[in-house]
């Protein structure tokens, strides 16, 4: 079952499997520290083994919490609970360790491309990308340690829908520039060196000083710093939506492509994480990727994938500096009562956030429906987007609280 | 060479209860003299358990509390300049050389020392605690790797000062940015939950001296429900720690309805948990005694008799 003999070997092996299928980012330091680590802790216990390298290989939460699974998987890929020492003999030649039923489709064939493919369309390679984590059946607390490896393929393969991303052209980078630069959020408390000011910065004016002999001839000023905004889009990828999300995912790209601290995720009845696609995208590479049905083409359940979103993602990216777009027509079938909590949440949390309806163009449009109704009271901008103008009429009226 | 068993029974001497994994942890960050990451929400007691490694190491535990703005001027070294001009001006007509001026200025007298060269310059390896590193912004996360990775600092003045010996680092981080990666890849890294029911039982028995076993049984168990409910803040340890002491202080054995009502402020820190609470009310049930036999009947329900007797406020 293992490669190699000794415990070093596996090691390796074992950081190089954590690296390939679970997206763990493990560089030679790491492996070098968990091999200095085998000399002070005790090898026959196997826990203490396991608490150690959880310690040194793992890097975050969700990196910790899927150590365990991967730490099993490996050493003791048979029944549970047998030890290493009953385990059958190593078999030779170096095969791949790896979880049951790992089947194709994790990266294209090398030197065999499919007839069918279009050569502008941009392959995604296997593991460029953090795994699509499955929803968790919501338990509040940890994370669930399950993880669902996403397949990328020029096919389509079953439950999987193709999008495409590809780079935007100026009017709507100019367009995302002008929103940025309307988000005034002020002031932050970080004084930093400025040609006028209004503190005197004692320690620079006596730096100066000494070039003029110790006497202080130019004073040096401070002023605060601005506060960057930060941006969330989340678009909304249900059937009901389908003529509008191209736009939505234009202006993800086009936002993406002039700032660095956007996060942009899709949704239909669960979270997926676009964002470095979408950068990617943005860099001026054409790409269809796919993504799990769960997130576009599925049903619409937007309540329950903003909790969702709150729960794992929104310490980390929802704060007073951060504008929340979402890209949605409203129709909901889940219950209008988490999503009222949920944008209530994140209302009272972001600095600002932005409804794009795609319904608000048609006549006669009324914002009634249940998910509409329950989230009108906390959206501070509502507005549809569908090309660069619209973005640029978004810049003009978004409003923020500071 | 300190053993995770020897770790878990110095900080159980000192009333701190770790787990397995959390002790190994500090085993390896004392042997391969890396920093190690804290991460968890808040009130699991990230920070008390650095204070009480440097007791358990008897080393000296240098702080250093990071907030929004914290720059590394204020985090390394700072020259004590409205000093260093008035000796400059005291000093103009003394007639010793511009080298000598200079010398003096520039020397460790005034030399105003933050928490990161403090650590460098420590006779014995101290504890540094790097707090709340994510209130710092990215800019500070970048030369706290520097510091991190070198251990020496350059100071233009005095020259590059090396650790004589590397301090045990320690940083907690609440979760509320994203750190960067390589800030992560420097150091080791820890989740510390909510404990579970027994160790939330131990960690009472143990900080709290006077409290029975079956409060604390309660205390766990109810802590356990409500952390499982929608609050908007869930308590942590430090949050049952205080209840219990609360409920020492005002001689309640038996938690019955009513002084759960009137001690939820060491619980809910936020006003619309209280709400939460009361629709959950069913499922704190199980664990709530009956309330005390001697109970006012018509009034403020006072479980005391002020040693006089039965005593009613006068309406």
């Amino acid at each position: 079952m293992y490669p190699f003999g000794d415990l070093p070997g596996n090691l390796t092996a074992f950081c190089a499997a954590l690296r390939r299928e679970h997206g763990f980012g493990i560089g030679p330091g790491e492996i070098a520290d968990a091999t200095r680590v085998l000399r002070v802790i005790d090898l026959a216990d196997q826990q203490h083994v396991r608490h150690a390298w959880r310690a040194i290989l793992s890097n975050s939460r969700d990196t910790a919490a899927r150590f365990d699974a991967a730490f099993d998987a490996f050493f003791f890929p048979g029944p549970a609970g047998t030890p290493q020492a009953q385990q059958p003999p190593l078999s030779g030649g170096k095969e791949q360790p790896g979880t049951a039923g790992d089947t194709s489709g994790r990266r294209p064939p090398d030197g065999d491309p499919s007839a069918d493919v279009d050569p502008e369309i941009e392959l995604e390679g296997a593991r460029s990308a953090p795994a699509v984590l499955a929803e968790d059946s919501g338990t509040d607390g940890e994370p669930a340690g399950r993880w669902a490896r996403s397949n990328y393929s020029p096919l389509a393969v079953e439950g999987q829908e193709p999008i495409l991303l590809r780079p935007v052209p100026t009017p709507w980078r100019n367009a995302a520039r002008l929103l940025l630069r309307r988000l005034q959020l002020g002031l932050s408390r970080r004084w930093e060196p400025a040609r006028r000011g209004r503190r005197f910065d004692l320690r620079r004016t006596w730096r100066a000083s000494l070039q003029t002999g110790g006497e202080a001839v130019t004073a040096r000023w401070l002023r605060r710093a601005h506060r960057s905004p930060n941006l969330v889009l989340l678009i909304d990828g249900s059937r009901s939506m389908s003529a509008a999300q191209q736009a939505g995912l234009d202006l993800a790209t086009a936002v993406a492509t002039v700032t660095r601290r956007v996060e942009v995720f899709a949704f239909s009845t669960s979270l997926t994480v676009l964002t470095h696609h979408v950068r990617r995208a943005g860099t001026g590479r054409r790409m269809r990727i796919a993504i799990s049905r769960e997130s576009w083409g599925g049903g619409t359940s937007i309540g329950a994938s903003l909790r969702s979103f709150l729960r794992r993602h929104g310490e980390r990216h929802v704060g007073p500096e951060t504008l929340i777009v979402i890209v949605s027509d409203g129709l909901d079938v889940g219950e209008p009562q988490i999503l009222r909590d949920a944008m209530r949440e994140l209302y009272r949390r972001a600095a600002g956030v932005v409804w794009i309806n795609p319904l608000l163009d048609t006549p006669g449009y009324e914002p009634t429906s249940r998910g509409m109704a329950a989230a009108r009271p906390f959206i501070t901008t509502f507005i549809s987007v569908h090309d660069s103008a619209g973005l640029a009429r978004l810049a003009r009226l978004v409003r923020v609280r500071r | 060479m300190i053993s995770a068993a020897d770790i878990r029974t110095r900080f159980r001497e000192r009333g701190f209860v770790v787990d397995d994994a959390y002790a190994t942890g500090l085993e390896i960050m004392l042997a391969l003299q890396k920093p190690l990451l804290l991460e968890g929400p808040a009130g699991v007691g990230k920070t008390e358990s650095a204070k009480v490694l440097a007791e358990a190491l008897q080393a000296r535990l240098i702080r250093l509390q990071c907030y929004e703005g914290l720059d590394s001027m204020s985090a390394l070294y700072e020259w004590n300049y409205p000093r260093q001009m008035l000796h400059a001006r005291l000093s103009e007509s003394s007639g010793s050389s511009l080298e000598q001026r200079e010398a003096e200025i520039f020397s460790d007298a005034y030399l105003l020392k933050r928490p990161l060269l403090e650590a460098l310059t420590q006779d014995q390896a101290p504890v540094l605690l790097i707090d709340e590193v994510d209130r710092a912004d990215e800019a500070f996360e970048a030369y706290l790797l520097e510091v991190l990775a070198e251990w020496q600092v350059t100071i233009p003045e005095l020259g590059t000062i090396r650790a004589r010996h590397r301090p045990h680092v320690v940083l907690t981080s609440n979760r509320t940015r994203e750190l960067s990666d390589a800030l992560r890849r420097r150091c080791l890294y820890l989740w510390l939950p909510y404990p579970s029911l027994a160790q939330e039982i131990e960690i009472l028995r143990a900080r709290v001296p006077g409290v029975s076993e079956q409060l604390a049984d309660r205390i766990a168990h109810l802590m356990q429900v409500l952390r499982g409910l929608p609050l908007q803040k869930a308590p942590g340890v430090a949050e049952s720690l205080d209840w219990a002491m609360a409920l020492m202080s005002l001689h309640r054995e038996h938690l019955d309805a009513r002084t759960l009502e009137q001690t939820l402020g060491c619980i809910l820190k936020v006003h619309e948990d209280r709400a939460v609470v009361d629709e959950h009310r069913a499922a704190l049930e199980p664990y709530l005694s009956d309330a005390p036999a001697a109970l006012e009947a018509g009034g403020y329900g006072l479980a005391t008799d002020f040693g006089i007797g039965t005593a009613t406020p006068r309406p």
